[in-house]
């Protein structure tokens, strides 16, 4: 049976990526006479070089077989469980995203840093929570000072 | 020119962009001092807050940062055994067991030193080799440029170690990357009916998302990795200078010879200071009448590392100043700095903003001064700033990214771009695609497909571009550099197959 490898897996999510692409790029105005090549020729130049070089990879990783690394290798679920500090960074990073516009710089930030501190030191010390909170409660204001009045530019 | 240095001079010494400098220079040796932060990261933390400055200030600002940075990897290095950045590596062979016997002042003294002299000669190399490179582009016509980003695209996509083929990809996603929006035409594409996609992706959350977001999660993962590794360090250090003044007497032609290896290397496309210092010590061992001293503390080892990577900095201004082409991935961003001050990197640069070049030249220089008196006066506080957690420096970088992100255009849009494009970032970097050659195509997309269609619009036969001298050679060094690079990739694939041939003998 075949499995996914990191190659195979990127090659067929840039192919069908490209496929997608491809398509859209029907919707793109056609060239006119005062526009010989259009604006679709150059994005379909990329899309084809893409496109082969995904092949070449896909083809090069099926005749090589599924590898010889030396890491372990993990179902999707038990990769996304040993990686999970990344992932909930990377949600906690989103839902920052998300709620700076709605409660504005400062709330939204101490939110962020405090949870991701939090995340990444732990909490279960005194000293952790001091570090987290000293680190949060002088650089979000301080950010918004530099920001606000030395460059004259408004946070949400 | 001169004229144009001095009024440069002058506004590069007015107090305010003196402090810019300094400040610069301060966090650029912070964050080349923190394992895993890198000069590239320390510039694109620092870049949004130059969007309020005039192009002198900002621009003073981020050479700062460059020459600071470029220095700042020899502290750790030196103090921790970890090279701050990947550009000081080498630094690490010698730094390091000359502090382990007493004198971390000593190394860190000659480091510095060489870093200085390296970072002045850099600087003539520039001064001189800047305006000829730039008076001999200005006859370069579309068919040139376009063949000349093609040659940077697949040299950077080609020394992507042992992967030619993900290398390529890489320039090919960035440059697809830049298609997004109103074109030259004015004709939309790929909007899938976002209109936010409509003016599409400012290129600093792009690539500020995709690497920074794949350099962090990456310590971050090998934070896990390393868990119970770290070692305790003792800051107390004294620069011995007459010791210092005696070491470096008898290193000029190895200074020398770093710096005019880490300025060459540092002008051609996707070397950087990694190669120029690996190079640079290689020689300095070849030339060496005691070679086997190499890797036990001596200073030339010291002196070949930081003299090489800190004359990267001058050099890698020659190509993004005279062509409008970034050699690595810190140009790639000081390209991006000039680009959004409204300034277009490229031959005409030398004409058209004379003072400008001329504040970088002064900034350089002065940075230069800076970085000297900063690094022998606080050295001990960098080592202790060093060793800031990357628990807390992650939360704190990504922050930074996103509201300088969100101050580009004060557009919260920009913050999910860097979002996504970090996701991006960090999955293709899981799948060991190189992300240099991918933001590379991001910052020339544009200028590639604006002279490809000059060119045919100005002759409609896509054989021009073979009957051009210049043309025709800059495509005939592309294809020998991929095909290089598969011999390369071939022979990389032999030795591994090779190795593991010879283990599971030895099993």
């Amino acid at each position: 049976m075949l499995t996914l490898t990191k190659d195979r897996a990127l090659a067929l999510v840039l192919l069908l990526i490209v496929a997608v692409m491809w398509v859209e790029s029907g919707n793109i105005r056609p060239p006119t006479s005062w526009q010989p090549y259009g604006s679709a020729l150059f994005p379909r130049i990329l899309l084809v070089v893409t496109g082969l070089l995904s092949l070449l990879i896909l083809a090069r990783s099926l005749i090589a077989g599924p590898g010889t690394s030396d890491a372990p290798r993990r179902s999707f679920i038990q990769w996304l469980a040993h990686n999970r500090t990344v992932f909930s960074l990377f949600a906690l990073f989103g839902l920052y995203a998300a709620l700076l516009p709605l409660v504005g710089y400062i709330v939204a930030t101490l939110a962020f840093l405090v949870s991701s501190l939090g995340l990444l030191l732990g909490i279960d010390s005194r000293r952790k929570w001091i570090i987290n909170l000293a680190v949060s409660f002088t650089l979000v204001p301080l950010v918004f000072v530099i920001f606000r009045y030395g460059l004259n530019v408004w946070l949400p | 020119m001169a004229d144009f240095f001095l009024q440069a001079l002058g506004q590069v010494s007015s107090p305010a962009v003196l402090a810019l400098i300094i400040i610069g220079v301060l966090f650029g040796i912070i964050g080349g001092s923190i394992p895993g932060f890198t000069v590239t990261m320390a510039i694109l933390v620092v870049f949004p807050f130059t969007f309020a400055m005039d192009p002198v200030s900002g621009v003073s600002l981020m050479v700062g940062v460059f020459v600071g940075g470029y220095s700042g990897g020899i502290v750790s290095g030196v103090m921790l055994g970890i090279p701050g950045t990947p550009s000081s590596i080498t630094t690490v062979y010698d730094g390091y067991p000359m502090a382990q016997k007493g004198e971390p002042g000593r190394a860190l003294g000659i480091g510095v030193a060489a870093s200085f002299i390296g970072t002045l000669i850099s600087v003539a190399v520039l001064v001189f080799f800047g305006p000829l490179i730039a008076s001999f582009s200005m006859n370069f016509r579309p068919w040139e440029i376009t063949a000349l980003i093609v040659f940077a695209l697949t040299l950077v996509a080609g020394l992507s170690n042992g992967a030619l083929l993900k290398g390529l990809l890489a320039a090919a996603l960035g440059l697809l990357i830049t298609t997004v929006g109103y074109d030259r035409n004015s004709n939309l594409r790929f909007d899938f009916g976002l209109p936010a996609l409509g003016s599409g992706f400012e290129i600093l959350p792009v690539m500020i998302g995709i690497f920074a977001f794949s350099q962090l999660m990456g310590n971050l993962e090998k934070l896990r990795d390393d868990q119970g590794k770290v070692k305790g360090v003792d800051t107390n250090v004294s620069i011995p200078y007459r010791r210092i003044f005696k070491d470096m007497a008898g290193q000029k032609l190895n200074t020398l010879r770093s710096s005019l290896i880490g300025s060459l290397v540092g002008a051609l496309p996707g070397t950087g200071g990694t190669v120029a210092n690996f190079i640079s010590y290689d020689q300095a061992k070849k030339f060496s009448r005691q070679p086997e001293t190499f890797g036990t503390g001596t200073p030339s080892g010291i002196v070949a590392s930081e003299a090489s990577n800190s004359a990267v900095a001058g050099g890698a201004f020659v190509p993004t100043l005279a062509l409008g082409i970034p050699g690595d991935l810190p140009m790639a961003i000081m390209m991006g700095v000039l680009i959004l001050h409204g300034i277009t990197p490229g031959p005409l640069m030398f004409e058209q903003n004379p003072v400008l070049v001329g504040a970088i030249y002064a900034s350089l220089l002065i940075g230069a001064v800076i970085m000297v008196l900063c690094q022998l006066l606080l050295v001990r506080w960098f080592a202790k700033i060093s060793l800031i957690p990357q628990e807390v420096l992650v939360p704190v970088v990504l922050m930074l990214c996103a509201i300088g992100s969100y101050a580009l255009n004060n557009n919260l849009f920009d913050i999910w771009v860097l979002f996504v494009f970090g996701v991006i970032g960090y999955l293709l970097w899981k799948a060991e695609v190189p992300l240099t050659p991918l933001i590379l195509g991001v910052v020339l997309g544009n200028n590639l497909e604006r002279q490809l269609f000059r060119a045919l619009e100005l002759d409609d036969s896509w054989l021009t571009f073979l009957t051009r001298p210049l043309s025709a050679l800059f495509l005939a060094l592309a294809v020998a550099s991929v095909i290089f690079s598969l011999y390369q990739d071939r022979k990389i694939q032999r030795n591994r197959q090779q190795a593991q041939r010879s283990d599971a003998g030895a099993d």
